[in-house]
C-alpha cells in the first residue's frame, strides 16, 4: 500500500512516498514566490515518477502544514500530529519533537505510539524560526547553507534579542557597523533561537530524546547552541534535561509522519465511506 | 484522489447574496410588487404558520453576522451581552428593516425578552411582540396557555395584514410547512449520509435563505439543490465526522463555519438555523390548528437550553451523535450566551459518562480570527481519526 505525506511549509513544500515502514521517494521544492497548489501538484507527480509509481496506485494522499490548499489530497493532519509520528519513525527513543519551521517553532511531546500528549508553540513573532536566519543571512551577505558552519567558528558570540525579530534584526544593522564578527553574530542569533527553543520544551516538560524536525532541524550551528545551553544546565542543576538529536531526513519529518498516518488511516477510510 | 469542494454552486451563490443582504431586499421586492407586507422574527422558534396564514411574508433574523460594523447598537447593550441584540438592534436604527411591519422576539433569554420592549420604545409605529412559550408540557396548563397565546398572535398578525387567521388558511399553511420540513430534513439526511456532497456551508447557506424567502419558493430551491448536488462529482475526504451544538440564537459567520470544515471536520448535524426543524414530524392538518401547533410544541419540539427539561440534558445530542455516526460532538456557542453556556457543563458531564469525545469553543458572530478555533477542531479531528478507537 502506497501512501504520500506532503508538507506544506512557509518556505517549502516537502513530499515523501512511503510502503509500509519503507521510504520509496523523497523530494523538496522550494516555494519561491510560486502558487503554492501548482508546487504541490508539480512536487506529486515528480515524486511519483521518481519511485516509477503511477498516481492511481497511491491510496492516500495526507497533508499537514498549510496543505488544506492541496485540492487532490484525500485527508490532511495538523502539524503537532505528524511531527511527532515523523520525529518517532526517525529516532524511536524519541519523546518529544522539535519542530522549527520558517515562520514558527513549536515543541510536541508523545509517547512511544506517536500519540501527541502536550505542545507548545513560539507566538506571532517570527524570531525563533528559520525566516528570520533568512533574513539575516542576507544582510550579512552569507547562503542559507553556511549560516550553521560559520556559526560554530564563533569564539565570542554577541547576545542579540531574543523577544522580537524586529528588535534582532536592528541589533544585527547595529552589530555590523560596529563591525563584529559574522561568525560573532551567527551564534547570537542561534543561541538567542535556542534560548526560547529551550523554553518551549521547558514548558512543555520535556523529558529524554527531543528531535529536531523542520527546516532547521540540519542547522549545525542550532544544533551546537542547544548542545551548549543543555550542557550549562546540566552543570548547573547535575542533571541533563534532555539530549538533542536530529536525522538526515530530519526536515521530511512532517511528510513522513503524514504518510505512515495515511496508511494508518486508509483502510478505516475506505470502510467509513463505503458504509 | 479527491477534491477540495470548493466549486462554486449556482443556488448557493443566491443563497449567500440573500445572506449578505442586510437590507432584505427580497423581502422589499415582495413587498413593492405585491403589496404582500412581511414580519419578522428572531430565533428561535416562532409559529411560522399563523404569520403565513395571516398573509404576511414571515422573515427570519439572525443578526448581521461579521457584515455590519457596530456603532448605535453598542450603546444599548454592557459588554457581558452577547452580539446579537447589537447587530439587531445597529439594523434596526440603520433602516435595514425598515421593510417589515413587525418584530416578534420569541422566549429564548433575558437578552431577547428586553429586546422586544426596546424595540417597542425604539420604533413605536411597529408591531413588536414577546412571544412566550409555556415551560409546563402538561397540556392542561402549558397546552391551553400556548393555544391562547397562538390565537392571540392570529389576532395581531391579522390586524397588520388585514386578512383574518381561518382555520381552512392556518391548515393549509400547516401543510406547506410539513412539505417545507420534509424537504429541510432531506437535505439533512443527505448531508449525514454523504457529507462530501453536502458541504455543511453549503447548507447552512440554503436553510439562512429559507428564512428570507417565501416557503414555496424556499422548497423549490432545497428540491434544485438535492438534485444538482447528485449529478457533481464531489469525491470523499477523510475527515472526522462530528455533531456542532450549542449555536442555536447567535450564528457564527459563515468563515468560520467554512473553517472547521477546512480543518476536517464533516459536521453532520447542528443546531444552526434551528426553526426549520424544531418541530420534529407533521403537523395534522384536521381539527383545531391553533390546537395541533401547541401539541407540536409540547409534543414534538426539540431539546433546548431554552425549555425546562433537567432531566433530559445531553439525551438528544448522544441520540444524535448516534444516528449521525458520530465521532465526536463540537461544543460551540456564543460568547456571553447564557442558555447553550448554562446548560454546556451539564451535557458535557453526561458525554464524559457515555465515552463520547468532545471539544468546546466559543466564538461571536463578528469573529474574524478563525486560526484558534480552526488548530483546536483540526486537532480534535486528528485525535478522532487517529484514538477515536484507541
Amino acid at each position: 500500500m502506497k501512501t504520500v505525506g506532503i508538507d506544506v511549509g512557509s518556505s517549502s513544500i516537502k513530499f515523501v512516498m512511503m510502503e509500509g515502514e519503507t521510504i520509496l521517494a523523497k523530494h523538496q521544492e522550494k516555494m519561491r514566490r510560486r502558487d503554492p497548489k501548482h508546487v504541490a501538484e508539480e512536487g506529486f507527480q515528480f515524486l511519483c515518477s521518481s519511485a516509477g509509481v503511477d498516481p492511481s496506485e497511491v491510496v492516500y494522499i495526507a497533508t499537514t502544514g498549510e496543505g488544506e490548499m492541496v485540492t487532490f489530497r484525500t485527508g490532511h493532519f495538523y502539524g503537532m500530529t505528524t511531527h511527532a509520528r515523523g520525529g518517532l519513525y526517525l529516532n524511536p527513543d524519541a519523546r518529544a519533537a522539535l519542530d522549527v519551521g520558517a515562520l514558527h517553532a513549536r515543541a510536541v511531546l508523545m509517547n512511544e505510539r506517536g500519540r501527541v500528549l502536550q505542545y507548545k508553540m513560539t507566538s506571532q513573532c517570527a524570531s525563533g524560526s528559520g525566516q528570520f536566519l533568512e533574513n539575516i543571512s542576507r544582510y550579512l551577505g552569507t547562503s542559507v547553507d553556511e549560516i550553521g558552519l560559520i556559526s560554530t567558528q564563533s569564539k565570542n558570540p554577541e547576545p542579540c534579542s531574543s523577544i522580537c525579530a524586529v528588535l534582532a534584526e536592528t541589533d544585527v544593522i547595529n552589530m555590523v557597523s560596529r563591525g563584529i564578527k559574522t561568525a560573532d553574530i551567527l551564534k547570537g542569533i542561534h543561541l538567542s533561537i535556542a534560548g526560547r527553543l529551550m523554553k518551549l520544551l521547558k514548558a512543555c516538560k520535556a523529558e529524554g530524546t527531543v528531535i529536531l524536525t523542520g527546516g532547521l532541524s540540519q542547522d549545525k550551528g542550532l544544533l551546537a547552541c542547544l548542545a551548549e545551553l543543555t550542557e550549562a544546565e546540566e552543570q548547573k542543576k547535575g542533571s541533563l534535561p534532555f539530549q538533542f538529536t536530529s536525522h538526515p531526513d530530519a526536515v521530511l519529518a512532517g511528510a513522513i509522519g503524514a504518510a505512515i498516518w495515511a496508511a494508518f488511516r486508509a483502510k478505516r477510510f475506505q470502510e467509513q465511506i463505503g458504509a | 484522489m479527491s477534491t477540495v469542494q470548493t466549486m462554486s454552486h449556482p443556488i448557493i451563490e443566491r443563497c449567500e447574496q440573500l445572506y449578505e443582504d442586510l437590507s432584505l431586499n427580497y423581502v422589499r421586492d415582495q413587498t413593492n410588487a405585491t403589496g404582500r407586507k412581511a414580519f419578522g422574527f428572531m430565533p428561535v422558534y416562532f409559529p411560522r404558520e399563523i404569520v403565513y396564514a395571516s398573509g404576511l411574508l414571515p422573515v427570519g433574523l439572525m443578526g448581521a453576522g461579521d457584515l455590519l460594523e457596530i456603532i448605535k447598537g453598542d450603546a444599548y447593550f454592557q459588554s457581558y451581552i452577547c452580539h446579537i441584540p447589537r447587530s439587531t438592534v445597529e439594523m434596526g436604527l440603520s433602516g435595514h428593516l425598515d421593510c417589515l411591519s413587525g418584530m416578534a422576539f420569541p422566549a429564548i433569554c433575558d437578552v431577547i425578552r428586553n429586546l422586544s420592549g426596546m424595540w417597542k420604545i425604539m420604533f413605536p409605529q411597529k408591531e413588536s411582540i414577546y412571544f412566550d412559550v409555556p415551560q409546563n408540557f402538561d397540556p392542561q396548563i402549558g397546552g391551553h396557555y400556548l393555544v391562547e397565546e397562538l390565537k392571540q398572535l392570529a389576532v395581531r398578525m391579522s390586524k397588520i395584514s388585514g386578512k383574518p387567521v381561518t382555520h381552512e388558511a392556518l391548515h393549509a399553511a400547516i401543510a406547506l410547512y410539513n412539505t417545507h420540513r420534509e424537504w429541510v430534513m432531506k437535505c439533512y439526511a443527505q448531508r449525514s449520509k454523504k457529507p462530501w456532497e453536502v458541504p455543511t456551508s453549503e447548507l447552512y447557506l440554503l436553510m439562512r435563505a429559507g428564512l428570507i424567502l417565501d416557503v414555496q419558493e424556499h422548497i423549490e430551491m432545497m428540491k434544485a439543490y438535492l438534485e444538482s448536488v447528485a449529478d457533481l462529482d464531489r469525491k470523499p475526504m477523510d475527515n472526522a465526522r462530528v455533531v456542532l451544538t450549542g449555536s442555536f440564537c447567535e450564528q457564527p459567520p459563515i468563515g468560520l463555519i467554512r473553517s472547521l470544515e477546512r480543518a476536517g471536520c464533516y459536521i453532520v448535524d447542528d443546531d444552526w438555523v434551528l426553526i426549520h426543524r424544531w418541530i420534529k414530524q407533521a403537523i395534522p392538518t384536521q381539527g383545531d390548528p391553533f390546537q395541533n401547533l401547541a401539541d407540536a410544541y409540547l409534543k414534538h419540539s426539540m431539546d433546548a437550553p431554552f425549555k425546562y427539561q433537567p432531566e433530559r440534558k445531553g439525551h438528544q445530542l448522544k441520540q444524535c451523535f448516534i444516528e449521525n455516526r458520530a465521532a465526536g460532538v463540537l461544543f460551540c456557542a456564543p460568547s456571553f450566551c447564557d442558555p447553550a453556556l448554562l446548560d454546556r457543563p451539564m451535557i458535557q458531564k453526561f458525554m464524559e459518562a457515555e465515552g463520547i469525545p468532545y471539544t468546546s469553543f466559543k466564538y461571536a458572530e463578528n469573529t474574524g480570527q478563525y486560526q484558534v478555533i480552526k488548530e483546536q477542531a483540526g486537532t480534535f479531528s486528528d485525535s478522532l481519526k487517529l484514538w477515536g478507537e484507541a
